[in-house]
């Protein structure tokens, strides 16, 4: 690496940034084609300044990616990023003319489009008034006034007069909301795509559209098993291009697969996944996670870790899984190793090292927290270097539960009957506040026995 | 026999007599005597060695008790001699009197048993706990309902040091307390009646009690427990006062300051900060939450890995909250077994770990890091293992490895059907125990306006809404659980019959 790009990195870091130094298992420009619209942009920018490898080739197809459009703030991003990390570069140099060309095209076509809008607004006709805010509402997305397109978005749904629009809507705020990392929101845009009757011919591409939007929206919110579910009812059958400005057919098996992996157990990985025609078809997209799943389903979970781990930097170059993907890895480690566990008495600490040696801490300090978690219920000898589960003894416990609530009753029962005849002897501690008052309680403390106590 | 003698022997009459008849006797009894002292004060002055020698305290009590309040009041009874005859006297009395025949003199028995723990310093602080404490549990053996007694022996036990003498008083469930208009129509000599039908301040064997004084006995007797360590009681002590009831939006300083102890002992208790009962009323809540922060933060530090929050906290409570508030050595006590718990916990995690691993794994919160030595670790398993608050050995292989500790296997492995029917009928004979104590509770209830007032409205607005033929949600008064107020849900919790 040179000098550089090295101080590029050095500063991407200590902004809390991931680096990652693995060349990936994916070609840029056949993995970029798989989209369109502006999250073209955003994900060649976010590996260009995440992957060591791919960063001037990923920056300079995000400078001509932004010159394409119209947003002017992502073109000198992009420029900035690619002349801290490659200066030489010719598209590292601002093209100024371009810049003021566009700014001048920007402004004119929002004053067009205003003053075509408010024209429509004083004919008042509501298509053309819905229409015009729409193209108002695109134009500022595309110029990267994403707060002033959602709010022409907005105002769109008072102007609605067929389920299709509304749906359209839905769409448009939907991209608007995903472009803002604003999740929360993402599940009531989505409504109007929900409620399309399944007779509906579009009925099936708007469940897809719907069930991968709001799996991204769990994704970014953890919620995993309910992200999990949306990916994995996706349906292949669906062209890619009603969903490709949001993610693509490869992100909806990645995605699906790995949730689950982290997420489901054996069966349900089985039932879900595997036994899913409609999701074998994506997974067929990366037939390595359908491997890592088909390892894990019949119990090979050190094969099934090792593929995911030689995938960790193409995931870590995603642009909504990376911040996931130390979570999701660490928690189907811990499930494999609970699994892998399951069917012995006792297993020697040097097998299980070689058969989940990975990058992070010995295997014994790896266990020592899963236990402490309580995530794994078994019990270490570090003298003899070994680890054995603990069954669990239904039995026992529903025994010791049994006899723990009725002693709990006998106490609570003591407890209640001392506190009615406290309050039948008049005992209470009595406060100022007038019963139904809202005076604050902090001004009625008794103060009659401090004195006793000092 | 001299004739006065045979008054002062006259009761208690032979058996056979009913509790109505024994009560009218006492009461004429009482007045000959009295009648007896008026007029033979001289005799009984100069002769109460012989007479007492005649009356049995343990069989004439009723006597005994009024000769004895007549010469605390003599006026020539103050020389050392006379002391300590008095001294003896009392003593034989509150180790052997008849507790049937003093419910029939309540006040003098009070005002005799006052006098022990007065300033007359008729005895040494350790002899009056001891007396006083057996003199409690003669009259009430349940030792179930406080009195103005067991408060102020509390007090002078905590203050004296001579804590152990009351055990066996302050172990025992408070559960009545005593309130005016508590007297029945029965003789308070009826050997039957529950507790607070005979101690109350109408019987004068006890003075009326104010909320802090109740208060007051159930947070030093967690001051009490602490000083004996027994962790457990004392926890029990300070929740009752952090779950004492209120009303109106009150909290008292007490139980602040029991909170703050409540938390402490706790984490001595279990090595994990205690939750809230659901029993706690909000405005207490709301309290503990700003005035117990700082304790609160220091018991969250406690489940840290690393010692370091935890001394971080305590130097925080420590400049100004711990001397205030008396808390210095507790919380002292709490850094000292920040890593004996972390020692204990390693059960869960490990069947064997050598001595050295134990070291890194764990720190010493009074210093703030892990042991210096080995060998230091040796010695604070050793002394966890000695004191039984580890379940372990430390193995030392012929070999010369290094010593390392085997955590021993919790003995209940499951129990048989047997067993497990055995443990659950001993457990339900407690709860069939509770019919007795319910049932004085619920006669005392029926006494109480507020109570009356909630069960007339409950059933107005069952009555109601049957009328109007509302399915009602939460059942009549049979079914939902009552409140005497607002603020207290009595029965919420409690898994029903």
């Amino acid at each position: 690496m040179d000098d550089r790009k090295l101080a590029f990195f050095t500063a991407i870091e200590d902004q809390g940034g991931v680096i990652v130094k693995e060349t990936p298992k994916f070609d840029l420009d056949l993995y970029i084609q798989n989209y369109k619209g502006r999250t073209r942009f955003e994900r060649l920018l976010h590996i260009g300044r995440s992957s060591v490898p791919l960063c001037v080739d990923a920056l300079t197809a995000a400078v001509q990616e932004a010159k394409a459009g119209s947003d002017i703030l992502r073109y000198q991003m992009a420029v900035n990023s690619l002349f801290q990390a490659a200066p030489n570069e010719p598209e590292a140099i601002l093209d100024k003319t371009w810049m003021e060309s566009k700014e001048k095209e920007n402004r004119d076509t929002t004053a067009h489009l205003q003053a075509e809008l408010q024209s429509y607004k004083n004919n008042m006709i509501k298509e053309s008034i819905r229409m015009g805010t729409e193209d108002l509402g695109k134009h500022f997305q595309s110029i990267g006034d994403v707060e002033a397109a959602m709010d022409s978005f907005w105002k769109m749904r008072t102007e609605v007069s067929s389920t299709e629009q509304l749906v359209d809507i839905g769409k448009l705020l939907v991209r608007v909301a995903i472009e803002r990392r604003d999740w929360k929101s993402i599940g009531s845009h989505l409504k109007p795509l929900n409620m399309v009757n399944d007779s509906d011919p579009k009925a099936k591409a708007l469940k897809t559209y719907s069930k991968i939007a709001n799996g991204i929206a769990a994704l970014g919110q953890e919620r995993y098993k309910e992200a999990a579910f949306c990916f994995v009812e996706a349906s292949s059958g669906v062209p890619p291009e009603i969903y490709n400005q949001i993610a693509s057919p490869n992100d909806v098996a990645i995605y699906g697969g790995l949730l689950a992996l982290a997420t489901m157990d054996r069966h349900e990985l089985q039932a879900n996944l595997l036994d899913n025609d409609s999701f074998r078809e994506f997974l067929q997209r990366e037939p390595h996670i359908r491997r890592a799943i088909t390892q894990f389903v019949n119990g090979r979970y050190a094969a099934c870790i090792e593929i995911l781990e030689s995938y960790r930097p193409d995931y870590l170059l995603d642009i909504y899984l990376q911040k996931h993907v130390p979570k999701l890895y660490a928690d189907i480690r811990t499930k494999s190793i609970v699994q892998y566990l399951k069917p012995f008495s006792c297993v020697r600490l040097d097998t299980m090292q070689k058969a989940f040696n990975g990058p992070g801490p010995s295997i014994e300090d790896e266990l020592f927290t899963m236990i402490k978690d309580g995530k794994l219920n078994a019990r270490i000898d570090a003298i003899n270097k070994s680890i054995t589960p603990i069954s669990t003894d239904s039995r026992q416990q529903m025994q010791s539960k049994a006899l723990q609530t009725l002693e709990n009753y006998e106490k609570q029962a003591l407890d209640r009957i001392r506190r009615m005849n406290i309050m039948a002897a008049d005992l209470e501690v009595k406060g100022s506040r007038k019963p139904g008052g809202m005076n604050d309680i902090s001004l009625s403390m008794t103060m009659d026995d401090t004195a006793s106590l000092a | 026999m001299d004739a006065r003698l045979t008054v002062l022997t006259a009761f208690p009459p032979a058996a056979g007599i009913d509790n109505e008849e024994y009560y009218q006797n006492s009461q004429q009894h009482a007045k000959r005597v009295r009648e007896l002292i008026r007029d033979n004060a001289q005799w009984i002055r100069e002769s109460a060695d012989d007479i007492l020698k005649h009356v049995n305290p343990a069989v004439y009590s009723l006597s005994y008790l009024m000769i004895l309040e007549f010469l605390l009041q003599s006026p020539g009874w103050t020389s050392q001699q006379a002391h300590e005859s008095l001294a003896s006297y009392m003593a034989q009395f509150f180790l052997q009197f008849d507790a049937r025949q003093i419910r029939c003199k309540g006040s003098t028995w009070s005002d005799v048993l006052k006098e022990a723990y007065s300033e007359r310093g008729l005895f040494p602080a350790s002899v009056v706990v001891e007396l006083v404490t057996a003199a409690l549990l003669r009259l009430d053996p349940s030792g179930s309902i406080i009195t103005s007694h067991h408060c102020n022996l509390v007090e002078l036990a905590y203050n004296t040091g001579n804590v152990g003498a009351i055990l066996p008083l302050i172990e025992k469930p408070i559960i009545y307390m005593p309130a005016k208009g508590m007297s029945t129509a029965q003789p308070l000599c009826d050997m039957s009646l529950p507790p607070p039908a005979y101690i109350n301040p109408d019987s004068q064997l006890t003075d009326a009690l104010t909320s802090a004084a109740v208060l007051q006995y159930d947070f030093l007797c967690g001051l009490c427990f602490i000083e004996r360590r027994m962790w457990q009681q004392a926890f029990d002590a300070f929740e009752r006062c952090v779950t004492y009831p209120t009303r109106d939006g009150g909290c008292s300083k007490i139980m602040t300051e029991a909170y703050n102890k409540w938390i402490l002992v706790g984490l001595l208790l279990t090595g994990k900060p205690p939750t809230l009962p659901e029993t706690t009323s909000q405005a207490a809540k709301k309290i503990f939450a700003t005035q117990g922060k700082p304790y609160k933060l220091f018991a969250q530090a406690f489940k840290s890995e690393t010692a370091g929050d935890l001394v971080r906290e305590f130097e925080v409570i420590n400049s100004e909250l711990l001397p205030n508030e008396g808390n210095v050595e507790l919380a002292k006590l709490v850094l000292a077994h920040y890593q004996r718990w972390q020692i204990i916990n390693l059960r869960n995690i490990y069947t064997n770990i050598s001595l050295e691993k134990i070291q890194e794994r764990t720190q010493s919160a009074e210093t703030g890091a892990p042991l210096p030595t080995v060998e230091a670790v040796d010695q604070l398993v050793q002394s966890m293992i000695a004191d039984g608050s580890l379940q372990g050995a430390i193995e030392r292989p012929k070999d010369g490895s290094p010593a390392y500790l085997t955590f021993l296997s919790s003995p209940a492995q499951g129990m048989s059907e047997v067993e497990f029917s055995a443990q659950v009928n001993k457990v339900m004979q407690g709860i069939k125990a509770l019919e007795p104590i319910i049932e004085t509770t619920n006669k005392r209830l029926a006494s109480n306006r507020e109570y009356i007032s909630h069960t007339v409205k409950r059933q107005f607005d069952a009555a109601r809404e049957h009328k109007l033929g509302i399915q009602s949600t939460g059942g009549g008064f049979e079914e939902s659980s009552f409140h005497i107020e607002e603020e207290e849900d009595l029965m919420s919790g409690l898994p029903a019959h």
